[in-house]
């Protein structure tokens, strides 16, 4: 019993732990999250996993984590005090922002806490321009000075961004250099290190947000660490970053940044990785849980990334046009759309007689009214509980009692009565209205971006993704459905997918069609040869180290970037031509129109990915998935589909028996999730264990 | 009224139909070319029935919400029945529809089966439309003739074919035509996603279903406005502000006046009382004047109410014609978006008085407007258009926000890098001036310096602000907040300007613009002692603000309260007041607390003159 690989994946509230063996053999375990110390709730659940597998600790290969200690620094700002210094004239850009908010017609809003109070923001004085050139040198003694006070305050990290230090980072380095001399080991970024990329607000917030999780970042995994080591695991540990590539735990506590949403993007990776295994290049992942439900796209088996995002923005309905609510990070993360949609979001009419869902959500406690523990607010729980969807009687498992009788009490009193309809119809209304406020996140990935989903698959999961998939993808016009084994828990299978990733940028501003071919090559070459290295420093032979180089422009003038490949070899005049091509067809695909030629395309961003590929496939071929007990289930319930197809009596089923195809109706149910299989649709078992739905 | 009859198949269609307006929103954000629209994001975008009523507004700028309906009235007026599938429109008059010259409107009339269904809109402020200073922004031209290329409803598209001569037309007559063509590449491919949707959305209800459901949404908001409406108490209500002057005549006050009037469930406001229009270019049209009166009203009502034409029917706007709040031709408006600013402040002054715990105080009079236009030696244009805005009124519940876009509009900056890159300007400040915001229990936002360095030979400054004579009231005790300052060369000569300018600069020049603070809200006296000392420690306001506006005394070594001076101070200032109740409005502090030798507009006037 040897190679066996570790999936960790803490949230606030559970903590999942996945054992994958070279064979196939699965171990799976969920705790309760330690708030404390996360670390302690890692070494407790993996002690117990040990005994209860009888894997041994030195059966360990490798680790691979996902976290939101990080994120939840920020949203908590329980972070390092942490000083900044700027520019002379712009102390207050970390907390102006952009000025925009995200809500119209609200004068209760109120601006995120600035990270750094203005306090420990001190200003030098010092000028760099737009091309690079010093217009004001910047004078050590005062920078000295700047160092001194903050150090006096008792920071403990410094965050320095500079105007235009992406363009030339001399003063930004002497600061360093000077808060090294001064203070050794604190810890200290630079925007033209952390984000050499042109936008002060962004790169700003950015480095701010770098070293202010750091500190808290590199205690939690000098803490996990040592409580690895006291378990007696040596293998190596490795992080998920909000891109979704793993990274070293080295450069994670030197790039905290990267890491601040590591636990969503794990989803999308192991969905990209199963679907590329069963041949699906194109796919939209759909994960739902409790509170909210998250929709990426993966297109020709990469999973698309946003350039920037807001940590702790919340939800997604409209926040792509009013951003403002959050911190603003811009690092490459997995494109999400988040929505507020979960089994707990509560069932009302409004006052002008529409039906709503949430934002309100029941969540743990009270809870729905069928978990009887004080919830009297109808929920999207109980909704698919009267529509026969979820098990009446129990949570699977039987951990958790259910009272349907109260949920349809409830639900009649608040829901059909005022609107006049049958507690059937109103409840499939409710999982209808939840399923549009989802479908709203897949267009925001699909539709938004000149993407049709009719030519996707839809990858369900999540605890309550599996209920709502197939519906939803009808409503989209989806054809098929994939429901990877676990769903519940698959986040911690999607980190044992992952392949190491390094990203790298530098701002060029230049007019694609002017460009400097010596310049681009230098540039690109660098980049390069800065990802090798670390893939070398992390250990990868040369034969798994794979560098992609991409370029991030838009027409001269326009403020949103698109990104393109770049072919391979040396930057030559037909490259440049190709590119130039390459973002027209782009921006059509995307947007439907695209200039003329004479119109100058700008070079923005030049990008480097390396990657260090695993030693060996990281998908097993089968899922040794321990068969679920038949004893408790009943053979079959009635369950509602709509005016049209009204109660059908519908088979409950585990998700061994579609070895041989299905026809819909049927209901899996399985430990951690319910899978609804809908009227209309012929459902079975790929090869690697995924419930393949599909619709007519 | 339409009923809903079946409302999840409803809910269903009305996340559809607001989420084509965000579309269309998006497409604009991610495709244009000037900062105005990509970073600003000056403009709007909607669906409309085939009778032009508004059905849903994309989430972008509530001081266009009125517009769109007022512009496809005069689109409607025009052509009637002669419209066709692959016709757009487009126009800018003021007075045909429009609001001011730069804001171009194109519209798409989307067609099923040969019969008309609905409307894609879309507005939004171009760089340039020509006219006597670039940017087209100016507020002292004294008439609309000055401005800009004046655009009546036309097609810029006939049944699908290019109007050759409407585009070499602009083309001739803007000064940056590259962006103007690219900006309306943008608003048309808004249209094409939105005519592509409503298609969709055909194909799956059925174009009867659909026409039904528009009339329903509309129907649904105007339900959700007059039940908010109904719950709050009757009455009448005014309110009295004024402008600085129109700068053309200067120091001559411009007096706005408004009268909210709630009744059962519905609420009319009135602008009758309020200034006759002036000379100079800030006269608003009609459908800005609507803007900003749903803008107040809105803000006290629940949020999620969508913004449509149910919403108008129930909050009804009055303006005489020929006022400042509905001009006549030959008006000018370039920069009427000043009064838009204004007449908020003015139409929550009236809320406040009716209900006076739920709006904040006036904030720094809304966004100042800069312009810097000129040519290269090569003689190719330049042209940087910047609007800022950033300091909110105190709040009964908290204090006004500092740094964050004023309600009116969802305005963002522009990177300063990027207009680095972009323009021959050099910024050389962007950062919170302390002291300058209204003390209160909850204080008013504070506001921002920004200094704009020229680095071309030569070019044209224009600048609109306001809020120099006429500061941001205070509410309930709360002071004003302080005026609004203009400075040629504040290292050198530091020569005062007016608030409202055009003038040549040359390179080297910095101008220096300092907004106003916003009013404070209820009694300084009363503010708790931790924030007066959070301020004096964020350099935010300084010890002796602390002493003089908050009775607080504080110990700056220690950075801590002395709490027993602090209650003396405190009991000594109440009883030197002599206060019995709050003054409900504060528009100077009260006497003996006023700061001396803040330079005044005949200063201003005369250095410039000298200058």
């Amino acid at each position: 019993m040897t190679g066996f690989r570790i999936g960790l994946d803490i949230g606030g509230t559970f903590t999942d732990i996945v054992f994958l063996g070279a064979d196939g053999e699965i171990h799976t375990k969920k705790i309760a999250s330690s708030v404390d110390d996360y670390a302690q709730a890692i070494a407790d659940g993996l002690d117990q996993a040990f005994r209860e597998s009888g894997v041994a600790a030195a059966d360990v290969e490798e680790l691979r984590h996902g976290t939101t200690v990080a994120s939840n620094a920020i949203l908590e700002t329980k972070g390092a005090k942490t000083g900044l210094i700027t520019t002379k004239g712009f102390r207050d850009i970390l907390e102006i922002r952009n000025l925009r908010m995200p809500r119209l017609y609200d004068l209760r809003w109120e601006k995120p806490v600035p990270l750094v109070e203005r306090y420990l923001r001190i200003t030098v004085d010092e000028r760099v321009n737009a091309q690079g050139g010093i217009d004001r040198p910047l004078d050590p003694e005062d920078a000295g000075r700047a160092v001194d006070r903050l150090l006096a305050e008792g920071v403990e990290a410094i965050a320095v961004c500079l105007i235009h230090s992406y363009a030339n980072p001399e003063h930004e380095l002497t600061i360093k250099e000077i808060v090294q001399r001064k203070a050794p080991d604190l810890p200290i970024c630079i925007s033209s290190e952390v984000l050499p990329e042109i936008k002060e607000y962004e790169r700003t917030s950015t480095t701010t947000i770098n070293a202010y999780v750091a500190p808290v970042v590199a205690g939690y995994l000098a803490s996990l660490r040592q409580n690895l080591d006291r378990a007696g695991v040596t293998a190596p540990l490795l992080l998920m970053q909000s891109n979704g590539g793993l990274t070293t735990a080295e450069s994670a506590g030197r790039l905290p940044m990267n890491i601040i949403e590591s636990g969503p993007a794990a989803g999308v990776i192991g969905a990209q990785a199963l679907a590329k295994a069963v041949g699906l290049p194109d796919i939209v992942t759909f994960d739902m849980g409790g509170t909210t439900a998250k929709a990426s796209l993966v297109e020709n088996g990469e999973v698309t990334r946003s350039i920037e995002y807001q940590v702790g923005g919340g939800i997604m309905i409209g926040s792509r046009l009013l951003t403002g609510a959050g911190y603003m990070l811009k690092v490459p993360a997995i494109d999400l759309a988040e929505v507020g949609a979960g089994g707990g979001s509560i069932v009302w009419i409004d006052a002008g007689g529409s039906m709503q869902i949430g934002p309100r959500s029941a969540g743990a406690s009270p809870g729905p009214v069928c978990y009887d523990t004080g919830g009297t607010e109808p929920t999207v729980t109980d909704a698919n509980v009267l529509l026969g969807y979820i098990n009446p009687g129990y949570l699977v498992g039987g951990e958790l009692k259910l009272n349907a009788p109260k949920a349809r009490a409830v639900f009649e009193e608040r829901i059909a009565k005022p609107s006049s309809l049958s507690v059937a119809h109103a409840a499939y209304g409710a999982h209808q209205i939840v399923a549009s406020n989802m479908i709203r996140a897949i267009k925001a990935v699909s539709t938004e971006r000149g993407r049709d989903p009719r030519g996707y698959a839809l990858f369900a999961f999540g605890g309550s993704g599996p209920i709502f998939g197939a519906g939803m993808a009808r409503e989209l016009g989806m054809k098929r459905i994939v429901v990877p084994p676990s769903p519940g828990l698959f986040s911690s299978f999607g980190l044992l997918y992952a392949d190491v990733e390094h990203h790298y940028s530098r701002t060029l501003r230049r007019l694609l069609r002017n460009a400097d071919l010596e310049e681009l090559n230098l540039v690109w070459d660098k980049m390069v040869a800065d990802a090798l290295e670390q893939l070398a420093a992390d250990g990868f032979p040369e034969s798994k180290r794979r560098v992609r180089r991409t370029a991030n422009m838009h027409y001269q003038g326009q403020t949103f970037e698109l990104t393109v490949p770049v072919p391979d070899g040396p930057i030559a005049e037909d490259t440049v031509a190709a590119l130039e091509e390459a973002f027209g067809a782009e921006h059509e695909r995307t947007y439907g129109h695209r200039a003329g030629t004479e119109e100058p395309v700008e070079l923005v961003n030049a990008q480097v990915v390396g990657y260090g590929l695993a030693e060996r496939s990281s998908v097993p071929e089968r899922f040794a998935t321990a068969k679920a007990s038949q004893a408790d289930r009943t053979p079959s319930r009635q369950a509602y589909f709509g005016p049209d197809m009204g109660w059908v009596e519908t088979p409950v089923i585990g998700r061994g028996d579609l070895d041989a195809p299905r026809p819909g109706p049927c209901i899996v149910e399985e430990y951690d999730a319910t899978v609804v299989i809908p009227p209309r649709s012929e459902a079975a078992l790929d090869a690697y264990g995924n419930i393949l739905i599909e619709l007519p | 009224m339409t009923e809903i009859r079946d409302p999840i198949q409803f809910e269903l269609f009305k996340n559809s139909i607001f989420s084509i307006a965000d579309e269309m929103a998006l497409t604009i954000t991610r495709t244009t070319y000037s900062g105005v629209l990509k970073d600003n994001m000056d403009f709007s975008t909607a669906v409309a029935d085939a009778q032009g009523n508004l059905v849903a507004q994309g989430l972008t700028l509530p001081g266009h919400l009125g517009s769109i309906p007022t512009a496809l009235e005069a689109v409607m007026r025009h052509y009637r029945d002669d419209m066709n599938d692959g016709d757009v429109f487009m126009m800018n008059d003021p007075f045909d529809g429009g609001m001011h010259l730069p804001d171009i409107f194109v519209f798409k009339p989307v067609f099923v089966d040969g019969a008309r269904i609905a409307f894609a809109a879309t507005i939004c402020h171009h760089t340039d439309v020509g006219g006597r200073v670039a940017g087209s922004n100016a507020s002292d031209s004294t008439e609309i003739y000055a401005e800009g290329l004046r655009i009546p409803p036309l097609k810029l598209y006939l049944a699908g074919e290019r109007n050759e001569t409407l585009f070499s037309m602009i083309e001739k007559n803007v000064r940056l035509p590259v962006k103007v063509f690219g900006d309306l590449r943008a608003q048309l491919a808004a249209c094409h996603i939105a005519e592509r949707q409503l298609h969709e959305l055909v194909a799956r209800y059925g174009a009867e279903t659909v026409i039904q459901y528009m009339r329903a949404v509309i129907d649904y908001a105007e339900r959700l406005t007059r039940a908010a409406i109904s719950e709050l108490p009757d009455g009448e209500f005014s309110f009295e502000d004024w402008i600085d002057d129109d700068g053309i005549e200067f120091g001559k006050p411009i007096r706005l006046f408004f009268t909210l009037k709630k009744e059962g469930d519905s609420i009319c406001g009135d602008w009758t009382g309020s200034s006759p229009q002036v000379k100079g270019a800030i006269n608003a049209t009609l459908s800005w004047t609507k803007a900003a009166t749903y803008t107040a009203i809105k803000s006290v009502l629940p949020n999620d109410i969508p913004s449509n034409e149910g919403v108008f029917r129930a909050i009804k706007v009055h303006a005489p014609p020929g006022t400042i709040a509905n001009g006549l031709l030959p008006a000018a408006c370039a920069a009427r978006g000043l009064t838009g600013f204004r007449m908020l402040d003015c139409a929550f002054g009236a809320v406040a008085m009716w209900l006076p715990d739920r709006v904040c105080a006036a904030s720094e009079g809304g966004a100042t407007g800069v312009t810097i236009g000129g040519y290269h030696p090569d003689r190719t244009p330049f042209i940087y258009v910047d609007f800022t805005t950033g300091a909110w009124g105190g709040r009964p519940w908290a204090d006004g926000l500092d740094g964050n876009t004023n309600l009116l509009v969802n305005m963002a900056s522009q990177p300063i890098e990027v207009t680095e890159l972009e323009h021959p300007i050099q910024i050389l400040a962007y950062e919170f001036v302390p002291d300058r915001a209204g003390a209160g229990k909850f204080r008013g936002g504070s506001p921002f310096r920004r200094d704009y360095k020229f680095l071309e030979q030569e070019g044209i400054l224009q600048v609109r602000s306001d809020r120099r004579d006429f500061r941001p009231y205070g509410l309930y005790g709360g002071n004003p907040g302080k005026p609004s300052w203009n400075v040629l060369n504040p290292d050198i000569e530091n020569r005062p300007l007016t608030a409202k300018l055009t003038m040549d600069i040359k390179r080297g020049d910095v101008f220096r613009h300092e907004m106003a603070g916003a009013g404070g809200w209820g009694d300084p006296l009363d503010r708790d002692t931790w924030r007066v000392l959070r301020d004096v420690r964020n350099e935010m306001i300084g010890n002796e603000t602390a002493c003089r506006d908050y009775g607080v005394v504080i110990d700056t070594d220690t950075m801590t309260v002395d709490e027993q001076a602090t209650e003396n101070l405190r009991a000594e200032m109440r009883a030197r007041r002599g206060w019995k109740d709050l003054p409900k409005v504060l528009r100077e502090e009260w006497p003996g607390t006023e700061e001396a030798g803040e330079p005044n507009h005949e200063n201003a006037q005369q250095a410039m003159r000298a200058g």
